[in-house]
């Protein structure tokens, strides 16, 4: 029987107090551990910024890899081998910034892994810049006379990329996110849960008190996830009203059951095999 | 005696240059004869001017041709554009309306029209051949059995209609047949046409690489589509990624998973890939790039040939570390060392680059059939039976010779740790001053022994006063200078590079020390003779240099030398 506590290690947190991501990793301990993966069974994948240090905060394998890169990262190490169990943890500005295209690219393939988007609408580890979620006129020690730009919006975006398998998640409603990462992670494709969080160190605007007096459960409407024009406007939602849970899951066809190559077995199984390259490489030239 | 002809077959993009090209080069292969083929073209689809240029011998051939037996004109300002490149004795075939001027130097054919009569005007690059092969003196059944061939799968009224159309063209230019003195029969070749972006699939797909994702660029899309032909018996996977970030991120992700995995681009897509470059070595994943050069920053010359990327090459990414760079000269080269480049930047999990460029990426080459596939290939990784709280096992252990026993993650109880952050031994974030120190260290004790893996520069004729110094695919060109000054009695060598880093200093220096030394270099800059004025301590040196987007010719090299020898 595995534990959340067989997750903790004893390497030095070395996030701020109070951060939403204590909540965010008490969330993903649980989820592995209801679903009773073993850490040597795990493989997460991070950016850079204060959610790619992550994966040092737990027992697992990973590649903590550079900004904006771990989805192509853990997208060649999924083609690689498809029996590893792959997690990204990015943050906002790693993922939806620096690493958009890669976001919309990541979408489209349909890996099957699990993208855990620590989305407190700010630049953390560098002390307090705009980032692309943060609100339009958000005002920053950089954007002094507020971000100019408008709110990116990875719900709809993620939807309007074609995911099949789009939730939201509140740091603070820990048990409710350790559902979401079991649903994204059984989730046949590729799976977004964007994670929105406080930043107690340097989002005063988007605090938890801010973002618990919005927030409500999809679960306690009549939403049905399979109703992608519902799921579009939900996604809207913002400045009122927060929904949490599942927005839009719908089955699809993954990537390595896309690429002939890849469906029968992964590609790290195979074994060097001398004759057939010599027949196949040298035999017409 | 060797017999050795040059043609050019020019036209517009569109036009079925190449074609006319590869049926040429198809028929002198099944001949036993050797071919040097290079494709110039500019970066357009249709219209443009570009050419085949093909060179014939019955020895092996090292470079390419420039002074012309046969010009094929496919349009008139073809002509106009090459008449001058045409020896004494030599002959332009030129596209017309109908038949024209018929003398020794100019040859007019209606392609279109003797296509048409022959069932289809689609076939005038096949009547073209024809009329190629019929002024070599080529007996036409060696023509009709290559047609046959190549379009069986077409059907067979696709084959009788080009054979039929290489008659007509044939029969047309029958009597303008000269002796070339080549011995024309079918002969089985020990040999094989290969261009350097086909050599370069074929490696590394012998060396089991089997992850190929990669961003389209012009010279180095070839590499990765001659992957393409073997996907269906190998099981390979070729993704194209979103940009060159994504696909040298991708390499390295399935790397670190255990495949085998690379990437092909061009100066700009590779410019893109150095923060790859620099994760793969600070997390000392093993990772292959390939960087088929092009001249010029930025867009520069899409589709031109250049080597000006070895300086950039060796110093790409921040920081420093160690890595591999190689150059290979001649497409069976390019096999060997993509094999090499595998086997290395896994033993030592380091990056290894491998330099080609449009010229040799692209121009179709004869060799000696040496290609071969090892019974096994070595793998370095440890097996993963060990590791718990007390004892994690340590994917970054202070090896003595920097090689810290690498494992797969997944694969066993020991935790696989890694980071693009500056790490301790077990692979946790450290910001340790004496940690770094050890760190840096580390990955800098693997010098040494990579250094020694290092094959030491083709030398031809080294006691010679003046040496030719070269790197990557000039070396065929130098190699046929240095033959042709040596028969008009000049004392000359050549140092030809193939393995550039790391270098080992000491054994070059003394092979350079007290000549003279010409750098033959398609840069602007002498790369390679400020690198080793840097490494090798060699004070001066004279240039030959070219950096017009076009490659070498023999001719040239042998002409500026007599003017640089003292």
């Amino acid at each position: 029987m595995i534990t959340s506590k067989e997750f903790n290690c004893n390497y030095e947190n070395k996030w701020c107090p109070g951060c939403g991501n204590f909540q965010i990793l008490a969330a993903m301990k649980n989820a592995f551990a209801q679903q009773q993966i073993p850490p040597e069974k795990l493989t997460l994948i991070s950016g850079i910024g204060q959610a790619g240090k992550t994966p040092h905060f737990l027992k697992c394998n990973m590649f903590h890899g550079l900004h904006g890169r771990a989805l192509p990262l853990a997208t060649g190490t999924k083609i690689a081998n498809n029996d590893l169990t792959v997690v990204v943890n990015c943050g906002d500005g790693d993922c939806y910034g620096e690493g958009g295209n890669h976001f919309l690219a990541a979408i489209r393939r349909n890996i099957d892994m699990t993208l855990l988007v620590h989305n407190n609408q700010i630049y953390g580890l560098t002390k307090g810049q705009a980032s692309p979620t943060s609100s339009l006129g958000m005002v920053t020690k950089l954007q002094n006379s507020g971000t100019p730009s408008s709110q990116f919006s990875a719900l709809v975006i993620a939807l309007a990329a074609g995911a099949g398998f789009v939730a939201r998640g509140l740091s603070a409603e820990s048990g409710h996110l350790t559902e979401l990462i079991v649903k994204a992670m059984n989730y046949k494709g590729f799976a977004l849960v964007d994670i929105l969080q406080p930043c107690v160190s340097f989002n005063k605007i988007n605090t938890l008190s801010w973002y618990k007096e919005r927030a409500y459960k999809l679960a306690d409407t009549d939403h049905d996830p399979r109703d992608l024009a519902k799921a579009f406007n939900l996604a809207q939602e913002w400045e009122k009203s927060l929904p949490l849970g599942v927005l839009y899951e719908a089955a699809g066809t993954p990537f390595h059951e896309r690429v002939p190559n890849l469906k029968a077995n992964a590609l790290a199984s195979h074994n060097y095999d001398s004759k057939l390259l010599t027949d196949v490489l040298l035999q017409n030239l | 005696m060797k017999t050795d002809v040059t043609l050019k077959i020019a036209g517009a993009a569109g036009q079925g240059i190449q074609t006319i090209g590869d049926l040429l080069s198809e028929v002198c292969h099944q001949s036993g004869l050797f071919i040097f083929s290079v494709d110039d073209f500019e970066s357009r689809v249709r219209g443009g001017h570009n050419f085949n240029l093909l060179r014939i011998s019955d020895k092996e051939l090292a470079a390419p041709g420039n002074r012309l037996d046969i010009l094929v004109c496919i349009n008139e300002n073809a002509y106009d554009l090459h008449k001058e490149e045409l020896r004494s004795g030599g002959i332009a075939i030129v596209n017309a309306e109908k038949p024209g001027t018929r003398n020794k130097t100019r040859f007019e054919i209606p392609l279109k029209k003797l296509a048409e009569e022959a069932g289809n005007k689609i076939t005038a690059n096949t009547v073209a051949a024809g009329a190629v092969l019929a002024i070599l003196g080529t007996p036409f059944t060696l023509l009709a059995d290559v047609l046959k061939n190549r379009f069986a799968a077409k059907g067979e009224k696709i084959a009788t209609l080009n054979v039929a159309a290489a008659k007509k063209g044939f029969d047309a230019a029958k009597d303008l047949s000269r002796n070339t003195g080549f011995t024309w029969e079918a002969k089985k070749s020990h040999n094989i046409v290969l261009s350097g972006a086909q050599a370069a699939a074929l490696g590394a797909l012998a060396a089991d690489c089997r992850f190929f994702p990669f961003y389209p660029m012009s010279p180095a899309t070839g590499v990765i589509s001659n992957v393409i032909p073997y996907t269906e018996k190998l099981c390979v996977v070729v993704e194209q990624a979103e940009d060159e970030i994504a696909a040298v991120m991708m390499a390295i992700g399935a790397s670190f998973a255990g495949v085998r995995a690379m990437t092909a681009t061009s100066g700009g897509g590779f410019c893109l890939m150095t923060e790859g470059l620099g994760l793969a070595a600070m997390t000392e994943t093993p990772l292959v790039i390939v960087n088929a050069q092009r001249p010029g920053p930025a867009t520069g010359l899409p589709t031109r040939t250049g080597q000006a990327d070895l300086l950039f090459s060796i110093h790409a990414s921040q920081d420093e570390f160690p890595r591999f760079v190689f150059a290979p000269g001649t497409p069976v080269e390019t096999y060997e060392t993509m094999k090499r480049a595998f086997h290395l930047a896994e033993k030592y999990q380091v990056p290894a680059i491998v330099l080609l460029d449009q010229f040799l990426a692209n121009s179709r080459v004869t060799e000696k059939n040496s290609l071969t596939v090892a019974p096994d290939i070595e793998r370095f990784y440890e097996q993963n039976n060990s590791g718990n709280d007390d004892t994690p096992y340590l994917r970054y252990a202070l090896a003595q010779d920097g090689v810290s026993p690498q494992r797969l993650p997944c694969s066993g109880p020991g935790l696989v740790r890694v980071t693009g952050n500056e790490h301790d031994p077990e692979g946790h974030i450290s910001e340790n001053a004496a940690n770094k120190i050890a760190m840096t260290q580390k990955r800098a004790a693997k010098l040494p022994a990579m250094i020694k893996e290092m094959d030491p520069p083709l030398l031809v004729n080294p006691t010679a006063r003046v040496l030719l110094v070269g790197w990557g695919s000039t070396r065929g060109n130098i190699l046929e200078a240095v033959e042709r000054l040596g028969d008009q009695s000049m004392e000359i060598g050549a140092v030809l590079f193939k393995d550039l880093w790391p270098m080992d200093r000491k054994a070059i220096g003394k092979v350079l020390d007290n000549k003279q030394l010409i750098m033959v270099e398609q840069n602007e800059s002498s790369q390679l003779g400020r690198l080793l004025a840097q490494e090798a301590g060699i004070v001066s040196f004279d240039t030959i240099l070219k950096y017009d987007g076009r490659p070498f010719f023999p001719d040239y090299i042998v002409q500026k030398a007599k003017e640089l020898v003292k």
